[in-house]
C-alpha cells in the first residue's frame, strides 16, 4: 500500500473492478479517486456503527419493505404496558389482532417478495424489527421449526408474539402443528399445507 | 492500483485486521458493495444514514411494530381506560423531552429527530417556532385512529411540557392534531 504522494496510499484492486467502477464514477460525473474514497469512508462509517457495508446495505433492504409494511416505532415499555393492562381481560382480543396483524403483514411480505426466500426474510424481520436475542427458521421440505428466544420478553408477550408469527406462517400457507413456549422462549412447529 | 489518502487506508488496513481478512480482499468487498448500491440505485450516504438512525432508535428503546396493530392495541387500550392511558402517554412524553433536553442543547430539534425515527414516514409532522415564544406543532396521520390521536397528542404535550413549553391551545381530531405552546421558563 506504499505510494509515491505525500499522504497517498496506493491500493491494489483487480482491473476488472477498477473499469466498473470508473464507469459508475463516470456516470456519477465524479472522479474515481472520489468515488472510491467515498465508498471507503461510507465503509468505515458503517464499521464504527458496528456493521459491515454489506450489513448496513441488507438492513437498508430490509428497513424498506418494513416501511412499505407501515411499520412505526414506539418505546418498548410502553408496548408492554398496553400489553400488560389489557391481557387480563381483553387476551383474545389481543390475541386475534395479533394474529391478524400477521395474516396481513405475512400477505405483504409474501407479495413484496415473491419468490424471494420469504422465511429467511421473516427471520431477520424477527431478529431486527421485534428486537428477539435469537431466531432460527429451519425449513426442512415444507416440515419448518421456528425457535425464538428473547431475554426481557413476558410470558403475555411471548404469547402475542407467537400468535403474530403463527398469522404470518398462515398466510405463507403453513400451518401450525405444534407449540411449546415459556417466558421469552418458544419452539413452534409448522407444516406447509399450499403452497400459495 | 487505487489511490487512498493515507487516513483511509489506514482505517481500511485495520479493519481488514479486526475481520482477519487482507487490505486486497477487504477492498474489493467494499467497492463491489458500493457498485451494488448503486445498482439498486441508491445512495451508500442515505444507506448507513438510515443504519445511524436505527443505531439512535435502539438507544431509544424503540421497537417496531404494525401501525395498525398498534392503533387497534391502543384504541382497545383506551376504550379501557382512558384517563390512566392519557396520564401514562403524557408521563412517556415527559420522559424523552427530558431525554431530547439532555441530549442536545436544542431540544427541538431532537425532538423532530426523533418523530421521524417514530413514525417512520407514517405521518406528516411539523414544528414551527412562532414569534419569541411560542411554537406550533402540527402533526397529520391519515391511518391515525381516534383513540391514537388522543394519546398521541397526549405523548406530543408532555414531551414539550419537560422541553419547557406551556400548552396555549389544542385542536385535536381523528388523524389531526394541531398544539401551540409558549415557553413558560
Amino acid at each position: 500500500m506504499r505510494g509515491a504522494p505525500e499522504d497517498t496510499k496506493l491500493i491494489v484492486v483487480p482491473s476488472r473492478l477498477v473499469e466498473r467502477l470508473r464507469a459508475v464514477a463516470g456516470r456519477h460525473g465524479v472522479l474515481l479517486s472520489s468515488y472510491t474514497a467515498e465508498a471507503l469512508e461510507e465503509a468505515i462509517r458503517a464499521e464504527e456503527l458496528g456493521a459491515s457495508l454489506r450489513e448496513a446495505v441488507d438492513l437498508y433492504q430490509l428497513m424498506q419493505i418494513q416501511k412499505g409494511a407501515n411499520t412505526v416505532q414506539i418505546r418498548r415499555s410502553n408496548l408492554d404496558h398496553l400489553i400488560r393492562e389489557l391481557y387480563p381481560t381483553n387476551g383474545e382480543e389481543l390475541r386475534r389482532i395479533w394474529y391478524e396483524s400477521g395474516q396481513w403483514y405475512g400477505a405483504y411480505l409474501r407479495t413484496k417478495l415473491k419468490d424471494d426466500d420469504v422465511l429467511g426474510f421473516f427471520e431477520r424481520v424477527l431478529l431486527v424489527s421485534w428486537n428477539l436475542d435469537e431466531v432460527e427458521i429451519r425449513n426442512d421440505d415444507g416440515d419448518v421449526i421456528l425457535r425464538c428466544t428473547s431475554f426481557t420478553m413476558s410470558l403475555e408477550n411471548t404469547d402475542l408474539i407467537l400468535r403474530f408469527i403463527s398469522g404470518v406462517m398462515s398466510s405463507f400457507g403453513y400451518e401450525e402443528m405444534t407449540k411449546d413456549y415459556m417466558r421469552g422462549i418458544a419452539t413452534v412447529h409448522y407444516n406447509l399445507i399450499h403452497n400459495k | 492500483m487505487l489511490a487512498a489518502e493515507e487516513d483511509i487506508a489506514n482505517k481500511v488496513a485495520e479493519m481488514a485486521k479486526g475481520r482477519g481478512a487482507t487490505i486486497f480482499q477487504t477492498v474489493n468487498a467494499i467497492l463491489e458493495e458500493a457498485l451494488r448500491v448503486n445498482n439498486m440505485g441508491l445512495a451508500l450516504k442515505e444507506v448507513i444514514d438510515r443504519r445511524g438512525m436505527l443505531e439512535k432508535a435502539r438507544e431509544m428503546g424503540l421497537t417496531f411494530t404494525v401501525e395498525r396493530l398498534l392503533y387497534q392495541v391502543v384504541d382497545t387500550a383506551y376504550d379501557h381506560a382512558n384517563k390512566q392511558m392519557s396520564q401514562l402517554w403524557l408521563e412517556e412524553g415527559r420522559w424523552y423531552g427530558n431525554y431530547f433536553a439532555n441530549k442536545r442543547d436544542n431540544g427541538l430539534e431532537a425532538f423532530n429527530e426523533a418523530m421521524e425515527l417514530l413514525t417512520f414516514g407514517t405521518s406528516e409532522f411539523a414544528v414551527e417556532e412562532e414569534g419569541e415564544n411560542g411554537v406550533s406543532v402540527a402533526c397529520v396521520g391519515e391511518r391515525f385512529t381516534q383513540g391514537f390521536t388522543d394519546l398521541f397528542s397526549m405523548f406530543i404535550e408532555g414531551v414539550f411540557e419537560a422541553l419547557g413549553y406551556k400548552k396555549v391551545s389544542r385542536e385535536v381530531s381523528k388523524g389531526i392534531i394541531r398544539i401551540r405552546f409558549e415557553q413558560s421558563r
